[in-house]
């Protein structure tokens, strides 16, 4: 069997089996500019079709963060023991922000402004057997 | 603008009941409103019930108990904003001339805990995104880096709810609380700690609503609802279940939209409101909600809460049921609840959490994703 890396949702992420790290895809409306998180036929905000998709930068801030003190619920899987995750809203340059699991930091180096950058890895597994990547941000060393 | 009336109102107690089925919980509560109409179930031309994690055709389950009159029974479903969203159905549907006696409900029955994420999207869920209260806490932890609002003050309006809900025999939650023990309860989503967040639970809360003209044949003790407005947010926003935000300076939020929507409607303005009902899923939710309502101006909400403008004897006081936080959140049933209160207070019937000489109240509901709903009734 072959086992193929995969993308959690391939709206938003592009192919990870790629030589070069996946990014995050985006659609930003050529009638209003609003960006978005994800491809879409139709501008999420105005309604015009006169979208084009874009790679979303991989660097970013942190807007406002909060730390889960409680494992969310299946079919989640959480770290065994659980320790508190930090989770964030990124905002990216092109105006858009994105949720986000914060990894390699602790809570009490979150802060507003931080300045974090894209990870992709390995998520969880699909019925196929794949390794579906997902996606969290960390801050830059 | 032509209005609708309410002419009776009932609500179930808010809490847990094992072994009371929700179709029970539900035929209370619109009995209660039916008697308080002087009216029987077949009086009732339309139905609308508003319900979120209960099953398809609940309406018909809880109201075929009464009979089968044929008429129509829809469930409405728009997140925790579902009972505003039903309430302008049901008026929607008086105002369209189609229908002159209308009745709105709305009944829950959830279990304890995160509630069940069917809004999020499966890799939302399997990267662990779909709590709830994480949202809130990102948006009171914004609101404390952009404004300085402290966690006092959010804390503060969880001892104001909690004080309130200790007075209301409907309240799930009647015990107060003070300060240090809502601070040191256990964090959730920092910085938002576990007596600073309501409780989903179960109740049912329901209204007959009428046409002025059939109110006044009837002879009908009559509240206004000078308006009721559902609104979603124009722009990707920072809510439950968001993956995404696309911020626009000059756009805040659909309870602003639909806030801007009942006054306009009802040729009032937010200093003419009285006492309000807000939706505190959490207690920040009800701080940013004072700003959204245009009870004070963005970035102010910490201020009203020092001032004590929000308490009973305050020049707006808000959640005099003890609020979600008190009450909890039966979802479906919710604003419906709100309203109760709220025709409480009008008809002066709020006994130790009677606001003197309220003439307009305000309710409002927010749900996942962008929903609000704004109700404004007077006398």
């Amino acid at each position: 069997m072959d086992r193929k890396q995969v993308a959690f949702d391939e709206r938003f992420l592009t192919d990870p089996s790629g030589p070069e790290q996946a990014r995050l895809i985006g659609t930003r409306c050529r009638s209003c500019g609003v960006v978005t998180f994800g491809r879409s036929q139709n501008c999420e905000h105005c309604t015009s079709s006169q979208v084009e998709e874009i790679a979303l930068s991989t660097r970013g801030k942190i807007w406002s963060y909060t730390v889960l003190r409680y494992a969310s619920p299946p079919p989640y899987q959480p770290p065994e023991p659980y320790v508190p995750i930090p989770a964030a809203w990124v905002e990216l340059p092109e105006g858009v922000r994105v949720i986000s699991p914060i990894r390699d930091c602790q809570p009490d180096q979150l802060q507003v402004g931080l300045e974090v950058e894209l990870v992709v890895a390995k998520g969880w597994e699909d019925e196929a057997g794949n390794e579906v990547m997902s996606y969290a941000f960390r801050p830059i060393r | 603008m032509d209005k609708v009336m309410i002419i009776g109102a009932g609500c179930h107690p808010c809490g847990r009941f094992p072994g009371k089925p929700h179709t029970a919980i539900g035929r209370e509560a619109v009995q209660l409103a039916l008697d308080d109409a002087g009216l029987e179930f077949k009086d009732i031309q339309a139905a609308f019930c508003s319900r979120v994690f209960l099953p398809q055709c609940t309406g018909l389950k809880v109201l075929t108990q009464f009979g089968r009159t044929g008429i129509p029974i829809v469930d409405i479903e728009a997140a925790c904003a579902s009972s505003g969203a039903a309430l302008k159905q049901a008026c929607d549907a008086i105002l369209s001339g189609r229908h002159d006696i209308v009745l709105v409900f709305g009944v829950e029955k959830v279990g304890s805990g995160f509630l069940p994420p069917p809004n999020y999207a499966e890799w939302q869920i399997r990267m662990g995104l779909c709590q709830n209260p994480m949202y809130w806490a990102l948006a009171a932890r914004r609101h404390m880096h952009e404004y300085g609002t402290t966690i006092e003050q959010i804390g503060r309006i969880s001892v104001k709810n909690h004080k309130y809900g200790a007075l209301n025999p409907l309240a799930m939650y009647r015990k107060e609380m003070t300060l240090e023990e809502i601070l040191n309860s256990k964090p959730v989503c920092d910085p938002m700690t576990l007596y600073m967040i309501c409780a989903p639970n179960e109740g049912a809360a329901a209204m007959v609503l009428a046409s002025e003209k059939t109110a006044r044949r009837l002879g009908a003790r009559s509240i206004t609802l000078a308006a009721i407005e559902h609104k979603i947010g124009r722009y990707p926003m920072l809510n439950v279940a968001a993956y995404h935000q696309s911020p626009v300076s000059d756009y805040s939020c659909a309870t602003t939209d639909a806030a801007l929507a009942a006054y306009e409607y009802a040729g009032i303005g937010p200093q003419d409101i009285d006492v309000a009902e807000v939706q505190d899923t959490d207690a920040f939710c009800e701080l940013e909600a004072y700003e959204h309502l245009g009870f004070c101006k963005p970035g102010e909400g910490g201020r009203l809460v020092d001032e004590g403008a929000t308490e009973i004897g305050g020049r707006i006081p808000v959640n005099t049921s003890g609020g979600l936080i008190s009450n909890g959140e039966p979802v479906g049933a919710s604003g419906l609840r709100q309203v109760y209160e709220m025709i409480l207070q009008l008809r002066g019937e709020a006994g130790a959490r009677q606001v003197q000489g309220a003439k307009a109240a305000l309710t409002h509901v927010y749900g996942a994703d962008g929903h609000s709903a704004v109700a404004i009734l007077t006398r």
